[in-house]
């Protein structure tokens, strides 16, 4: 069966947009913000939403990648390993922060990256904001941002293309 | 047809033939520089008492359409056109443009060098104007000695509440005078929609327990409405998501310090580029505006700039950073104009519902 689009490239870029001033909003001028996105998908997206960022205020803010394969539940023997050397690891204390991800589904990644958040230091406040959020939820948690809700079918599969990778902007969703 | 004339302000009389109502006319001079949407554009209430002047040299070729109604009264004082078509390729041919100015007292005035006039209007600027049969000195007197009524919003607004209903979510617009092409696009998204007057009180708006408030466009110069409309805004914008356009984005500027400052060119057409700043994209938009917000006046504490004209700068757009609360110059109705603005309303229903999910 053909995959169905649920966001085009413009309401990719204007969910992006909205997120990013609903940030602003609730961050009081983006003060000691640090965006920290989600590898692989959600560290474009923190990196898009930090430019748009940059073009309305003039200021820089800090992003971060983290993988979190580490940290995953369903992975035994980890080694605490980010995958970041000192220069990346941006300092978080105190700091709010702003985790990204492309797609909210049982919540086990944003569990994990609460981990591994936690593991580089203690942040003021953590948010999430996510692309979408396709509902499922196996853990407590929610987003702060949301660019699209799309109910799904447990069996369903969201895809998220970013152009830096896949060469274009989109959604959809896979049966 | 019967020759008439033009006399402006500072003396200058244009000749032309007259057509629509053959009465004495006077009101405010400007020139329009889009090339379609002439029944939009003199049926829309922003244009209450003004003298149209149109740099599209043929008007008229379209007719009158039922669907291309932005109030159900025009109220312009008059139309200035090169070419007036008599033959209209409107297939429904119920209506041509000389019987609907008859029909509700306009006059018109074609065959008029309207590219002198227009060259003329930018210099000078808007201007007093009248088009009479006669261009001798009792109709330069009576011109001098006419003054423009500066209630366009109370003469265009509602005066008493009425809905619009819909089963999706439930929209107070704040009516200055409103233009049908918000209502077209609010029924697009099966908004449940109250117009209000614009003296409607904060407690009576949230009686109706609105999702989301849309200030509308309108008339005139916002200042010369009362200071209890800036009082509704500033309550309104933070208790829940707003939307202000036109008139309804000055009216929210001024709430939140802003000044406002006339424009040296005012922009009414659709040829300006206009640019998101956020995303850094580029569109077209429908612009009707003599005045703009000053973006000296702005607090950077209270407000950002969302949108700016990219031909001479003026801003077109503006945010809360508190508040779910943004407010666009230019018209996303596209009403006439180019459909590209029209997210501006996705934008706006999205945020309502984020807010209904987070904040009910």
């Amino acid at each position: 069966m053909a995959n169905k689009e649920v966001l085009d490239n413009a309401s990719l870029q204007r969910a992006l947009t909205r997120i990013t001033y609903e940030i602003i909003e609730r961050n009081k001028g983006g003060q000691d913000l640090v965006l920290v996105g989600i590898k692989t998908r959600g560290e474009f997206l923190a990196h898009r939403i930090a430019s748009r960022l940059e073009q309305l205020e003039e200021v820089k803010i800090p992003v971060m990648a983290i993988d979190i394969t580490n940290f995953r539940d369903d992975v035994l023997n980890h080694d605490d390993s980010l995958g970041l050397n000192d220069e990346e690891r941006t300092n978080i204390a105190d700091k709010n922060i702003v985790l990204i991800d492309d797609v909210l589904f049982t919540g086990r990644t944003i569990r994990a990256a609460l981990d591994a958040l936690i593991h580089i230091g203690r942040p003021k406040t953590i948010s999430l904001a996510v692309l979408v959020d396709r509902g499922h939820r196996e853990l407590p948690i929610r987003a702060d941002f949301v660019g699209k809700n799309i109910p799904t079918a447990q069996n369903e599969k969201i895809k998220v293309f970013v152009q830096e990778i896949d060469g274009r902007d989109a959604v959809e969703i896979v049966h | 047809m019967m020759k008439r004339h033009l006399i402006l302000e500072d003396g200058t009389i244009f000749q032309g033939l007259g057509f629509g109502s053959p009465a004495t006319t006077f009101g405010e001079i400007i020139f329009h520089t889009a090339m379609t949407g002439y029944q939009e554009i003199i049926t829309d209430p922003i244009y209450d008492g003004q003298m149209i002047v149109f740099a599209m040299p043929v008007i008229g070729a379209g007719g009158i359409h039922a669907e291309a109604y932005e109030s159900v009264k025009p109220t312009i004082s008059g139309m200035i056109v090169h070419d007036l078509a008599e033959v209209s390729v409107n297939r429904q041919r119920r209506m041509n443009l000389d019987r609907f100015l008859k029909q509700h007292n306009i006059p018109g005035l074609y065959q008029v060098d309207t590219r002198q006039l227009i060259r003329h209007l930018r210099e000078t600027g808007p201007q007093k104007a009248t088009i009479v049969d006669y261009a001798d000195e009792h109709a330069v007197d009576q011109l001098v000695a006419t003054v423009l009524t500066n209630k366009q919003v109370q003469n265009t607004a509602t005066p008493k509440p009425y809905a619009n209903p819909g089963r999706g979510r439930h929209i107070v617009v704040i009516d200055f005078g409103l233009k049908h092409g918000i209502l077209r696009m609010l029924g697009d998204y099966d908004a449940n929609v109250s117009v209000l007057p614009y003296t409607t009180s904060v407690e009576e708006v949230l009686t109706l327990d609105p999702d989301g408030i849309i200030l509308s466009t309108g008339p005139g110069d916002p200042r010369t409405l009362p200071e209890s409309v800036l009082t509704l805004i500033r309550v309104l914008q933070s208790k829940v998501p707003m939307l202000g356009i036109g008139l309804g984005h000055e009216l929210f500027a001024l709430a939140n310090g802003a000044e406002l400052k006339p424009l040296p060119s005012e922009h009414h057409g659709m040829n300006h580029p206009i640019q998101e700043i956020i995303s850094r994209q580029i569109f077209y938009a429908m612009q009707g505006q003599g005045y703009a917000v000053d973006g000296e006046t702005i607090n950077r504490k209270k407000l950002f700039v969302t949108y700016r004209d990219l031909v001479d700068g003026a801003v077109q757009g503006l945010r809360h950073r508190e508040f779910p609360a943004f407010s666009v110059q230019f018209f996303p109705d596209a009403a006439p104009g180019p459909l590209e603005a029209t997210a501006v309303f996705a934008d706006f229903f999205e945020t309502v519902e984020d807010y209904v999910e987070h904040y009910n």
